[in-house]
């Protein structure tokens, strides 16, 4: 029987390590394995480094870690049954959703896009992730890890940037595009210069390039890449020229009839609300004339959920029309100011889809009726 | 003669034959825990010697198989480990837990089940002693 000196178990300890053990229970378990071989089977006054290095050869097929990385694909794939059933589950589930949804936003019956989002968080958020963690412990070789991996960023990416651009959240296109670049520039590079070196496989890797190419192709060609700012800046202009025509009319109009004060605070709120969405907009309440110089153009683009999530807005929109409905009431004939067809008559949520700049034309239009409503009782007086 | 002497082959290359790792590898679970249920405590080492001894060398134990399933058993709560140092080293013994007693006979009475099945599957004919 050989005995091990300190020296030759801290050896062994070491060169388990270099050949890449980390968990250090498994080295443990390791070492005391090799000491126990190597006191029962070499002879006292044997050649402990030949005999080590064979036996620790015969542990393994290609590398010593593969121990290592099998108690880990163990330890973490003991769920591996349930998490096959939730990504089918889950799979199942959003394909459902996307099939409702559909039908319900075809049929507009409530709820559709709740459906839809569910559809989509669903399938990007579970079923993705759990395709990719089964998908790539199937998967031998590295190149198809790679793509699998590459596959499902895309998709994530992709699916969540529409998901956005739906729910109007920030950062929608950029997500869109950057899913999109990965697709185009990674993916389908890496998945067709890796797959035509295979003989048995090349046929097939050519005919589903072409495909990704044509749908990437696809979805590139419905992405704006044209520059808006000539757009957004000749409707600011527009804006600011009827901004500055109202002004012009409003002091020009004689202020003396008996409804002055209902004009003033419907006048008031106005301007506050108008004040709201062009500070959401450009960061400034007040635009200057000079707004073109100060850079302070507003991007076009719908109000989202502005009117929902913004409680002063909300409330100002709410007093607007209480007021106006308020004096309507004392008013017949051309004196009274059309409420129907504006976003007076619109939920704040139903607001949603109308861009900021039809918002702000809106309520200086009914700022206009003011004025005419006002000329109109000066004459009758 | 020559036939003697290949029926002879046969039966010394039946004898030493070593089970595949496939073979082994739906069934590793249970043999670690049944010796573990027939020994109270053993260390990795152990369990492969024994193993090896008690099945004429036909059943091999690789430690690459051996210790991955131990931490798997662990991890499940079949196993409770306990350590003890040796100088300079430590030594891992694994003991069943009771959830890990329970389990092993349904293990083992499943794998029974298992190999009737097999034998009528396979039409194998019982050995006569």
């Amino acid at each position: 029987m050989y005995s091990l000196s300190n020296k030759q178990i801290d050896y062994i300890l070491d060169d388990i390590r270099a050949r890449g053990i980390e968990m250090q229970s498994l080295q443990g378990d390791l070492l005391d394995h090799i000491c126990c071989i190597i006191e029962h089977n070499l002879e006292e006054n044997g050649d402990f480094e030949s005999f080590y290095n064979k036996t620790i050869t015969s542990f393994y097929k290609k590398e010593l870690r593969e121990i290592e990385e099998e108690t880990i694909s163990l330890l973490t794939f003991k769920h591996y049954y349930q998490m096959k059933k939730l990504m089918i589950i889950s799979g199942g589930f959003s394909v459902a959703a996307f099939i409702g949804g559909s039908f319900f936003k075809i049929m507009h019956w409530p709820g559709a896009s709740m459906l839809l989002l569910l559809a989509i968080l669903t399938a990007s958020l579970i079923f993705l992730p759990l395709m990719f963690i089964l998908k790539v412990r199937e998967e031998s070789s590295t190149r198809d890890k790679i793509v699998t991996g590459l596959g499902t960023v895309f998709g994530i990416i992709s699916s969540l940037g529409t998901l956005f651009k739906i729910m109007h959240w920030p950062y929608a296109n950029i997500m869109m595009f950057a899913g999109l670049a990965a697709f185009m520039l990674l993916f389908i590079p890496v998945y067709f210069f890796t797959g035509i070196r295979n003989p048995e496989t090349k046929v097939n890797v050519i005919v589903s390039s072409v495909i990704y190419v044509l749908v990437g192709g696809l979805m590139f060609s419905l992405i704006d890449l044209r520059n808006h700012e000539t757009e957004h800046k000749m409707k600011m202009y527009a804006f600011m020229k009827n901004e500055n025509l109202l002004h012009n009319m409003q002091a020009n109009s004689t202020d003396s009839t008996s409804q002055s004060v209902a004009f003033e605070a419907i006048n008031k709120v106005s301007e506050d609300l108008k004040g709201l969405i062009l500070e959401n907009g450009t960061g400034v309440k007040n635009i200057p004339q000079d707004f073109e110089a100060k850079d302070l153009i507003m991007q076009e683009g719908q109000i989202g959920a502005f009117f929902v999530d913004n409680s002063a807005a909300s409330q100002l929109l709410t007093d607007l029309n209480a007021k106006i409905a308020q004096y309507n009431a004392t008013q017949n004939g051309a004196s009274k100011i059309d409420m129907e067809h504006s976003v007076l008559s619109l939920a704040p949520y139903e607001l949603r889809n109308y861009s900021n700049y039809f918002i702000l034309n809106n309520i200086s239009q009914l700022q206009f009726q003011l004025v005419n409503a006002q000329k109109s009782l000066v004459a009758a007086k | 003669m020559y036939k003697i002497l290949m029926y002879l082959c046969v039966i010394i290359k039946i004898h030493i034959m070593i089970y595949t790792t496939e073979l082994i590898k739906g069934t590793l679970k249970t043999i670690v825990l049944k010796q573990l249920a027939d020994n109270s405590r053993m260390y990795g080492y152990e369990i492969t010697q024994k193993v090896k001894e008690l099945t004429f060398d036909k059943i091999q134990i690789t430690e690459g198989a051996l210790y991955p399933t131990l931490h798997a058993l662990e991890e499940d709560g079949l196993v409770t480990t306990e350590v003890e140092y040796i100088g300079k080293r430590v030594r891992k013994y694994y003991r069943l837990s009771p959830t890990g007693k329970t389990k092993t006979e349904e293990k083992i009475s499943e794998i029974a089940d298992f190999i009737e099945t097999l034998r009528f599957l396979l039409d194998i004919k019982p050995v006569v002693s």
